[in-house]
């Protein structure tokens, strides 16, 4: 229902035929049957009457000769037109044109459960003091594999760059991640499209293939990407890095695979993915060599065969079933598992799918702990939460759940210029993160882009820090979720937080849990 | 010639055994069935496995030649870059899926889903096929001396698919083309190569109806 003085009516009086040229056209009072436009006597100019008539049909805006009228909602559209928003009818129409259902890129966009109502618990008298910043030392290692393999990796900061293609990223773009990386010791990933060359030399900390200039300290690690579409996959590509990760989903698009519309497929691509030049790279939405958990099992054996025994495997999972689903990558011999919520971003999605698929990843982590601790290996497998992700803050409570680390995989991009515009899909990115055009791509400095990367890994660090200590801990590994509390109850509903206030957790997570999951954390 | 008795190894006994030992003559492998796995990765050599293989026999192969004189399990050859893959008996679900390169030759029938995403390597089948054989297949050729199930080059992107028999259903985004005189050449040099009994003028031949077959 239209409501009196719902609605901005904006006339661009530069391209407005009639302002131009007095009396030669009066199509949007002609084709208004709410009688919002009136023609002035005397002067011939079109003059907007009646605002209060305007109900937001947008007759006018769709007649008018010079594309001159606006019309948009006074005041927020949740309040004047929820469900039935202009994007949301637009969004019809389009379909109703072109039988087309919208595709786009990054992630999830409105209101979702997040990390925002939960609260960090400081210390005070009744608890462990807290530490002082300054002064004191605040361990944050993250080590991955210790007892699986020969060649561990050492986050130097409990922080990861997730997976990221070549493809739906440029080349400079990775490349900067791979330098953002080894100036803050963490791990960078290839995604799913192949090895860039010079990820494998950046990433560690080396300006050329030789490795004889270090220029970048204390180097980083490279993370593999086994999926589903096995792009660019050889024996020599799982080698080339430091850890192999075992792709089974994304928060983005859960149950669904990979897509590379052929226009992004350029010569470059082409020659890492090992496709043709304009053909669609289609990641199916499962293995198509795996078809049980055994099969899993081997999976996993035979990667760590390849790699001669010296890298941990990762798996990436979407955000499904966190208990089961982590349970079976337990099972199949995962050293770190990464559950990427449904915030997480990607190149490209059907719209409906990024926005209505998955679960919260605050929901995702209790679960997977769950499982984690029940398997006897909570802080022995790790876990990496992923999927919106934005600050210090999100990540330590990620880390007070149960998770070792976390990864910025969005605000990655936008720690490299993105503004967000959600068409990561159309390879036009103006900041050259994620086009393939050379235009496009010229405006990002690896080197510069790589040292932004870098600061912000240095200010989330400092962020953990702070709260790590204030909370009385002097490890990241000390974290529990007696740092933390619910102020909301679906907050606590969803988590098993204590809830503010009440002080302890609701009443159906207690009988769920033993004591000993909620419990004091110091030590 | 080196024998390797695979019954009390697992797998990284094995594979370790074979990467030392195929710089020379062949190896040969006995009672190697219920290893999944055999020759991962491996870049050079020739390994005769003269039991049944299990899974992902040859996965990764970069460039040896693998001969396994009974059947083998699922997943021949998966992922493989480069080198040969010889089954001589039948070979299970998803035979030469994800190859870069290389050829694949099973003597017998292969099960479902053979070939799929196959991205540039050869993959000849001299008996039968399933269900799905060369689903999204990339680049590379698949041919298929005696007959096929359901779906058969489903969604087909690049590459070719040749068959001697009929299918019982053909897949999306295909079309048939006739044969020319270099496909009859080119599987007429295969059939020679690896002695394998069949005619080229009566296959018919697969291609890709488009190469951008999907987004809507």
């Amino acid at each position: 229902m239209a409501v009196i003085g719902a609605f901005c009516i904006s006339v661009n009086k530069e391209l407005c035929v009639n302002a131009n040229m007095p009396g030669k056209c009066a199509t949007c009072a002609e084709v208004c049957p709410h009688g919002v436009y009136a023609l002035d006597k005397f002067s011939g100019e079109m003059v907007v009457q009646n605002f209060n008539a305007c109900v937001g049909c947008r007759i006018c805006a769709e007649f008018c000769p010079a594309n001159a009228i606006r019309i948009n909602p006074a005041e927020p559209e949740y309040i004047s037109r929820y469900p039935w928003t202009f994007s949301t009818v637009e969004e019809i129409h389009h379909k109703a044109q072109t039988g087309e259902y919208l595709m786009r890129g990054f992630g999830t966009h409105g209101q979702t459960p997040n990390f925002d109502m939960i609260t960090v618990v400081p210390s005070q008298i009744a608890s462990v003091a807290p530490l002082d910043k300054y002064r004191e030392e605040c361990d944050m290692q993250v080590v991955i594999g210790e007892d699986t393999c020969e060649n561990p990796v050492v986050l130097k900061a409990p922080f990861v760059w997730p997976a990221m293609s070549f493809g739906a990223l440029s080349k400079e773009a990775k490349m900067a991640l791979a330098i953002g990386a080894a100036m803050t010791g963490i791990a960078t990933n290839t995604g799913e499209g192949g090895l860039v060359p010079e990820e494998a030399w950046l990433a560690r900390g080396y300006t050329s293939k030789e490795k004889t200039n270090k220029q970048w300290d204390p180097g980083g690690y490279l993370i593999i990407q086994w999926s589903t579409g096995r792009w660019g996959v050889s024996a020599d590509y799982l080698n080339s890095g430091d850890a192999v990760e075992v792709k089974i989903g994304q928060g983005a698009k859960p149950g669904m695979g990979g897509h590379l519309l052929g226009a992004k497929v350029t010569e470059d691509v082409s020659r890492v993915r090992g496709v043709p030049v304009g053909s669609d790279a289609l990641s199916p939405c499962r293995y198509y060599d795996v078809q049980t958990l055994d099969d899993m099992k081997h999976m996993v054996a035979f990667l760590r065969d390849v790699t001669n025994y010296q890298f941990p495997i990762f798996f990436k999972l979407g955000p499904s079933r966190p208990y089961a689903d982590v349970a079976a990558c337990i099972e199949a011999g995962a050293d770190a598992i990464s559950i990427d919520g449904m915030v997480g971003g990607t190149g490209c999605s059907p719209d409906i799918v990024t926005q209505g698929v998955g679960i919260p990843t605050i929901a995702c982590i209790p679960p997977a702990v769950q499982a984690l601790k029940d398997y006897g290996v909570h802080h022995k497998v790790k876990l990496i939460a992923l999927g919106g992700i934005r600050n210090g803050l999100d990540a330590f409570k990620a880390m007070a759940m149960g998770a070792d680390a976390a990864g910025f995989g969005s605000a990655a991009e936008i720690a490299m210029g993105c503004r967000v515009c959600y068409a990561c899909q159309k390879g036009n990115c103006p900041y050259g993160i994620t086009s393939q055009k050379p235009e496009m791509r010229a405006r990002l400095d690896p080197i510069e882009t790589g040292k932004r990367l870098a600061n912000f890994i240095h200010a989330c660090t400092e962020e953990v820090k702070i709260l790590t200590m204030l909370s009385g801990h002097r490890a990241t590994k000390e974290l529990s979720s007696e740092d933390l509390r619910a102020m909301d109850v679906n907050t606590a509903a969803l988590t098993g937080l204590k809830l503010c206030g009440y002080e302890r957790a609701l009443p159906f997570w207690e009988a769920l849990q033993p004591a000993t999951i909620s419990g004091n954390g110091h030590k | 010639m080196k024998t390797i008795n695979a019954k009390t190894k697992d797998l990284k006994a094995l594979n370790t055994a074979l990467k030392e030992s195929v710089n020379g003559a062949p190896v040969i492998v006995k009672n190697a069935s219920k290893l999944h796995g055999i020759g991962a990765g491996l870049k050079h050599g020739e390994v005769i496995i003269e039991s049944d293989a299990g899974d992902y026999v040859g996965v990764l192969n970069a460039g040896a030649t693998i001969k396994v004189a009974k059947n083998a399990g699922k997943y021949v050859a998966d992922n493989m870059t480069a080198g040969t893959v010889i089954i001589e008996g039948d070979a299970d679900y998803g035979t030469g899926q994800y190859c870069y390169g290389g050829t694949v030759v099973v003597r017998g029938n292969a099960g479902d889903f053979t070939a799929t995403m196959n991205k540039g390597a050869v993959i000849i089948v001299t008996g039968d096929v399933g269900n799905e054989a060369g689903t999204y297949m990339l680049k590379g050729d698949l041919i298929v001396v005696g007959n096929a199930g359901r779906n058969f080059a489903n969604y087909l992107i690049r590459g070719t698919v040749y068959i001697g028999g009929q299918w019982q259903s053909i897949g999306q985004n295909t079309k048939i083309e006739p044969m020319t005189d270099e496909d009859k050449a080119k599987l007429r040099a295969y059939f020679e190569t690896y002695q394998i009994k069949a005619d080229p003028t009566v296959f018919k031949k697969i291609v890709a109806a488009s190469e951008k077959p999907f987004y809507n």
